[in-house]
């Protein structure tokens, strides 16, 4: 059970682990505002206000998109372990590994869009990588690469969280708790970030295994052209990983607020039988939900589509209305206290409610023949990235800045900043949607002039919410780089 | 050598033994399929159970060369990789030496490295091997049904379909497998690697 003390000496990091984790938190920050720039250089390129040339603007759309999805990954891949390592034994090895890999990987990606000028979206959808006008099927081969290693480099730190699972809990069944669906007294200390995470690496750990397939007849296909694919049996699985890869952060990140939040409100926030079956469900749903992303492909089987259809307005609601029940009832006359930490975790939960309803709207098929390819989409999964699943990696950072004096961070830049953040981000995502209502086409580079009131609007937005993440990244890094505090066992230890 | 070791030398070397019998070297060489799916495994489950007959006093020198079971992974992998190529398989149906280095080299440079080290192997290198193995069956299994040139020229292109058909199937036991004992069974798992 998550712990009501604010800075518990289970969370101490060692010199090495603080080492590690502050890589990977600081380049995420880093990466995040240089990947918001890239998405502001698009906005007013759309709404006429920047130069861009289309095949510049393709590749800027790739590197955002593969970008913010990696990035995100790498984030909450920190939040989990953080909490996990808690309950179960991971080794640092793995952990770093990791981030190495995220690394090179990154580095195939760069190379590949701005050496190679591959220009195919982070969605690499067969057959255009190895049939772009504008790039070598060399670049699009490196770019492939670059996933590969990041997914090897996730398996990895999987692999390592499994093994510390099994060996205290034996399988993935009794970590999901599945033995208490039924009846039975359930654990009161059995911890929430060990269901999230066996739930993360069951979907996730599959995902990555589509994608390893793909990926590798992607680069056969690139070398050996006759070697031809079959294009919807490629689409799913490009899908099946790419989507169970950017949900798995949403399950990663959620972990900070079934740990931070009761250390705020003081009130104890227990796993309950709801709370078991919701995670079980979703653990089921999120693997077989992906077929709502192939709704216009005509040639998908019919039932595929329905079942697309079903599990997205059912795959939304079990975890997420856990979640937030237990959340604001958590919160309810708690006397919670009102920090950055907080603030973040609210913001998240109302980021993810509200970035759910596009989707659930989207997600039937009626609907998704006119929304599908506009701005619609991005105004989903903007909403609850930027305003639901990032501010849960944001309250953990807070959190840890905060360990180094004892105290939960709350300057009066920090009280400026959230707002900033909070309403450049509505205008921003609004925006899209506001277009998507309007039909204005997605991943388009030249916009029709009526066109360009959304995109400029969205423009703004783009900028406050940069302007926000900035002065985080900057009192984030700062904060993690500090010195620990005289006194602070948590870091003496390193 | 105690009584379980010497019953497992004994299954591998009677195994061996009627793996190299002419007729079923024929039958086992007839198709794609059959050498792919029957023929190398059993090889390489051979030299599996010849890991029961090497002395402890070896296990031992070698094991300070093959930490947590890399080095032995990566030498079955080098080889296999060797006979996973069309050119060789070819090779080992024309030409009678290159298929005996074929019969020595499965069992001793794959199965035999394998059955040293996957007892050293943590639950991080036998969780890589395998999903490795489960991708390379998909991969393989799809690479074959949709070539449109056969692969190997001693087999004909429906003999290659088949056993793509029978790599997908291989890759989704295996995998069913794995996840039936993750979820509910019980996975020994080592605190190295």
């Amino acid at each position: 059970m998550a712990t009501l003390t604010m800075y518990p000496d289970d969370e101490r990091l060692s010199r090495g682990e603080r080492s590690v984790f502050n890589l990977y938190l600081v380049s995420a920050v880093a990466l995040f505002v240089l990947m918001m720039l890239l998405g502001l250089a698009m906005r007013m390129s759309q709404g006429n206000w920047l130069a861009l040339a289309p095949d510049l603007f393709y590749r800027v759309l790739s590197m955002h998109g593969a970008g913010m999805v990696g990035t995100m990954g790498l984030v909450t891949t920190a939040v989990m372990w953080f909490f996990l390592r808690k309950y179960v034994t991971l080794h640092l090895w793995a952990f770093l590994a990791n981030y190495v890999l995220f690394l090179l990987g990154a580095l195939c990606i760069i190379g590949s869009i701005f050496i190679g000028n591959y220009a195919g979206l982070w969605t690499f959808l067969y057959p255009l990588p190895s049939q772009g006008m504008v790039w070598s099927p060399q670049s699009a081969a490196v770019f492939m690469v670059g996933y590969l290693l990041i997914g090897v480099g996730m398996l990895l730190f999987y692999l390592d969280a499994a093994a510390g699972i099994i060996r205290v809990f034996g399988n993935f069944a009794r970590a999901l708790g599945l033995q208490w669906l039924f009846g039975g007294q359930i654990d009161p200390s059995h911890p929430k970030a060990v269901v999230a995470g066996t739930m993360v690496i069951i979907a996730n750990s599959l995902g990555i295994l589509a994608g390893a397939v793909v990926l590798v007849l992607y680069l056969i296909n690139i070398y050996d052209p006759q070697m031809v694919l079959n294009a919807l049996l490629t689409k799913n699985l490009t899908y099946w990983f790419g989507h169970m890869y950017i949900n798995a952060t949403i399950y990663m990140g959620v972990i900070a607020v079934y740990e931070l939040l009761p250390r705020y409100t003081g009130k104890p926030y227990s796993v309950s039988r709801p709370f078991l079956w919701s995670w079980a469900a979703s653990t089921v749903f999120v693997i077989i939900v992906f077929p709502h992303h192939l709704l216009m492909d005509y040639a998908e089987p019919r039932w595929m589509a329905v079942t697309g259809q079903i599990i997205s307005h059912g795959a939304l609601f079990p975890v997420f209305l856990v979640t937030a029940y237990g959340a604001l009832a958590n919160v309810y006359h708690s006397g919670m206290r009102w920090t950055m930490p907080s603030r973040l975790m609210m913001l998240s939960l109302f980021g993810w409610a509200a970035g759910i309803v596009p989707a659930v709207i989207d997600g039937t098929i009626s609907v998704n023949r006119v929304m599908h390819n506009t701005q619609w989409v991005p105004g989903h999964f903007h909403f609850y990235l930027l305003l639901g699943v990032l501010p849960m990696a944001l309250a953990l950072m807070y959190h840890v800045v905060g360990s180094r004096r004892q105290a939960p961070p709350d300057s009066g830049a920090d009280r400026i900043g959230l707002p900033l953040y909070l309403v450049g981000g509505l205008v921003f995502v609004m925006a899209f949607l506001d277009a998507g209502r309007l039909s204005v086409a997605r991943r388009m580079a030249t916009h029709l002039p009526e066109w360009w009131p959304t995109d400029q609007a969205g423009a703004i937005g783009a900028a406050l919410v940069i302007l926000a993440m900035s002065y985080f990244a900057v009192r984030i890094g700062a904060g993690l780089l500090k010195a620990p505090a005289d006194g602070d066992r948590a870091h003496a230890a390193g | 050598m105690n009584a379980v070791d010497k019953r497992r030398t004994g299954l591998a070397l009677i195994a061996f033994a009627l793996l190299i019998l002419p007729p079923v070297r024929h039958a086992l060489q007839a198709s794609m399929t059959a050498q792919m799916l029957l023929d190398i495994p059993l090889l390489v489950a051979c030299g599996w159970l010849l890991a029961a007959a090497v002395p402890h006093a070896v296990r031992s020198a070698l094991a300070g060369w093959n930490h947590g079971g890399v080095s032995g992974l990566l030498l079955a992998s080098v080889t296999a990789s060797v006979w996973m190529l069309p050119r060789a398989l070819d090779a080992a149906v024309n030409d009678p030496w290159v298929d005996a280095a074929r019969l020595v080299t499965v069992p001793l440079l794959i199965g035999l490295p394998l059955g040293l080290s996957w007892p050293r192997m943590g639950f991080v290198v036998r969780g890589v091997f395998l999903a490795e193995l489960i991708a390379t069956c998909f991969r393989l299994g799809w690479l074959y049904q949709i070539s449109p040139v056969r692969l190997c020229s001693r087999f004909l292109l429906d003999d290659q379909q088949r056993l793509g058909t029978g790599l997908l199937v291989a890759g989704g036991v295996l995998f069913l497998y794995i996840a039936a004992r993750l979820l509910w069974g019980n996975v020994a798992s080592r605190d190295s690697m």
